[in-house]
């Protein structure tokens, strides 16, 4: 067959499968929404520790159900811009925006009160109490100053099915957990408060493969309750798994920011030692 | 397949005999996620109470659905529950564009233990079978079993694997996967034989055995979501053809003139109907970033993302025709993440089949009942299929 009537045969061919369109694209752009307004929105945070300047001008947004990785070397600033949003530091530049109010958080008290929840990397999880007194840890639940476990049991039931957390009894004392499942406990406490932003900090690190993926898939549930997740972490594999943007940090700057599903690893992994240069 | 039939799967909605059966099936469920349980624990992680399941157990017991032992907890006896299980076992593993799914089953086709993980996007194949190696060998653990008492893994791919080299044979459809003999290397790392194919040809085989497509003797399984294939279902099993590649629709030509594909033509059907492609349409919107986003988007009536849907339900149509008409199958089930659907997706695509088809009458065409599960069932239904094959010549 000649390419001349190949290019005849095929031209048929397609005038047959057109339809209404001429020519087939994949379909008009979808028509712009009312603008989606950011759970959480940080712009020009600056933060000095003495002569160490440890964040400048940084900006970090997160939208409803969406998983933003935070990615850098170490030092690059990552913990030092969560622990801003947590309440823990109070940055010396910048403003912080929080559902489209502009906002000031004063300590850890006021985040949470925002409804920011944050997981850092050691759990603080008490290993001799079991999982339902872990998870409401600060927030028994009380009936005429009485606690009320029975309540407190159920909900805990409710919460890890709803998350399908795998832990064979809620009675379970947290020092005979896994490490994945302490992670799970972790996770799942911060959203006792009904937070509307988790901040995990290095949620994988140093768990198994089970663990690791029992720890993914709650984040995915997490984004499916239209959370908004900030996930600071190191394995580039777990965060092109489960995020949707990744903000990369270095030396205390934003050099990049992509989205997750149109990025390799090498461009990420080059934004992160600085072998490339991205400025937003 | 997978232990039940139609009729018995569905007594009345809100009688007591579909209560008890919702109840029974908790159970299991429960069992499959952790192993073993005690039967306190088993009223925790069902939310039933423990006099229910003490009768349950027992009917199961009885049925030899569930083994029991006795056992201690914090100092106190307890029943101890697991499924029981016959003797030899077989794994199934999926690795798809963004996901990997493991199970396992024992030859009775019980599915044991299920668990699954999300990749990402740009996944390579030493990483993400090591870590399938390692999933594998803790599950099993958890079943009190090990690596050595799976007699076979079926193993489920995206894209064709050529049957001479054992590597996917359109290089450049997966990056990081190109140049590795698959079965080989998944087999070097877990000492066991391995039985690899596509994620078309698995869940269509799966759809085959016991889902959508039971009983059909000529079908068409397509399976849209970040990538599109397809699986020829003949006389209850998947033509692969010459080279593997048999029923590759994600790669029929729907336009000449259309973008390039990373398979080295243009216009294939993946680039205008898969999951890329509809995210494109969404690249500025803070809201959506993957499938799932869209598919909601669709359902709370978005009329973009219903668009998008209609628009890839109508070229799938268009590939759809070419293959019917070839081919001219009963029934066209559609799987995949996009398969969620349902009719948004369906109804175009039924209109444009019906107008492109030869004749009057086109294939019925229905969403799959195994959902995302489909591939790795598959995977467990091949697996179990090849035990015979292997264990034929140790017997002599």
């Amino acid at each position: 067959m000649t390419n001349r009537q190949f290019d005849g045969q095929s031209d048929t061919m397609a005038a047959q499968i057109r339809t209404e369109e001429t020519p087939m694209q994949a379909s008009p752009a979808a028509l712009p929404l009312a603008p989606v307004v950011p759970l959480v929105s940080m712009s020009g945070i600056s933060k000095n520790f003495g002569a160490v300047r440890a964040l400048t001008g940084v900006d970090l947004e997160v939208y409803p159900g969406e998983v933003v990785a935070l990615v850098g070397d170490n030092g690059a600033g990552k913990s030092t811009l969560v622990k801003i949003l947590a309440g823990v530091f109070k940055p010396d530049a910048g403003s912080i925006t929080f559902a489209g109010t502009p906002v000031s958080i004063g300590n850890p008290a006021e985040a949470h009160d925002l409804g920011i929840a944050t997981v850092f990397q050691d759990l603080a999880l008490c290993d001799n109490l079991d999982v339902v007194s872990n998870l409401w840890l600060g927030r028994e639940l009380a009936v005429r100053g009485v606690l009320d476990h029975v309540e407190m049991e159920t909900r805990s039931w409710a919460l890890l099915r709803e998350l399908s957390v795998r832990i064979p009894s809620v009675r379970a004392r947290v020092a005979t957990l896994s490490g994945g499942q302490r992670q799970t406990v972790a996770i799942a406490r911060s959203l006792i408060g009904e937070p509307s932003v988790v901040i995990l900090d290095e949620p994988t690190a140093a768990l198994g493969v089970a663990a690791a993926a029992e720890v993914l898939n709650l984040i995915e549930r997490l984004r499916e309750r239209g959370l908004g997740v900030i996930v600071i972490s190191h394995n580039i594999t777990d965060v092109q798994a489960v995020s949707d943007r990744i903000v990369v940090l270095r030396l205390g700057r934003n050099n990049g920011h992509f989205r997750t599903d149109e990025v390799t690893n090498e461009i990420v992994i080059s934004a992160i030692t600085g072998a490339s240069v991205y400025s937003r | 397949m997978y232990g039940f039939d139609v009729q018995s799967r569905h007594p009345t909605p809100g009688s007591q005999t579909s209560l008890r059966e919702a109840n029974r099936a908790r159970i299991v469920e429960s069992l499959k996620r952790h192993g073993h349980l005690t039967q306190v624990e088993l009223a925790g992680a069902t939310g039933l109470s423990a006099a229910t399941i003490s009768n349950i157990v027992k009917e199961l017991s009885a049925a030899g659905v569930v083994n029991t032992a006795g056992t201690s907890r914090s100092g106190r006896r307890a029943v101890e529950v697991t499924l029981a299980r016959r003797q030899g076992l077989v794994a199934g593993l999926h690795i798809s564009k963004r996901h990997m799914r493991v199970a396992i089953s024992d030859v009775d086709r019980t599915v044991v233990a299920e668990n699954h993980l999300p990749l990402a996007s740009d996944h390579r194949h030493d990483r993400e079978m090591d870590r399938a190696a390692l999933l594998l060998g803790d599950m099993v653990d958890a079943l009190d079993a090990s690596v050595s008492d799976i007699l076979v893994l079926g193993m489920a791919l995206p894209h064709p694997v050529d049957p001479l080299t054992g590597m996917i044979s359109t290089p450049g459809l997966m990056r990081g996967w190109d140049g590795v003999a698959m079965a080989d290397s998944m087999s070097e790392r877990i000492q066991l034989p391995v039985f690899v194919d596509t994620e078309a040809n698995m869940g269509g085989l799966a759809e085959l055995r016991s889902g959508a497509a039971r009983g059909i003797t000529s079908g068409v399984y397509v399976r849209v979501g970040n990538s599109i294939g397809g699986s020829l279902l003949i006389n209850g099993s998947s033509y692969r053809g010459a080279t593997g590649r048999a029923g590759e629709i994600g790669h029929v030509m729907i336009d000449p003139r259309g973008p390039l594909c990373a398979c080295g033509n243009k216009g294939c059907l993946e680039v205008f109907a898969a999951g890329p492609a509809l995210l494109e349409l969404f690249r500025d919107d803070p809201g959506i970033h993957r499938l799932r986003d869209v598919l909601l988007r669709a359902e709370a009536g978005d009329s973009g993302a219903t668009r998008a849907l209609a628009d890839a339900g109508r070229h799938i149509g268009a590939a759809a025709a070419i293959i019917s008409t070839m081919f001219d199958p009963e029934m066209i089930v559609v799987g995949g993440e996009l398969a969620e659907a349902g009719e948004l997706l369906l109804a175009p695509l039924r209109h444009e089949l019906e107008r492109a088809t030869i004749g009057t009458i086109a294939p019925t065409v229905v969403t799959g009942m195994l959902g995302d599960r489909a591939a790795v069932l598959g995977c467990l239904a091949a697996a179990i299929d090849n035990v015979a094959a292997e264990w034929k010549p140790q017997i002599r």
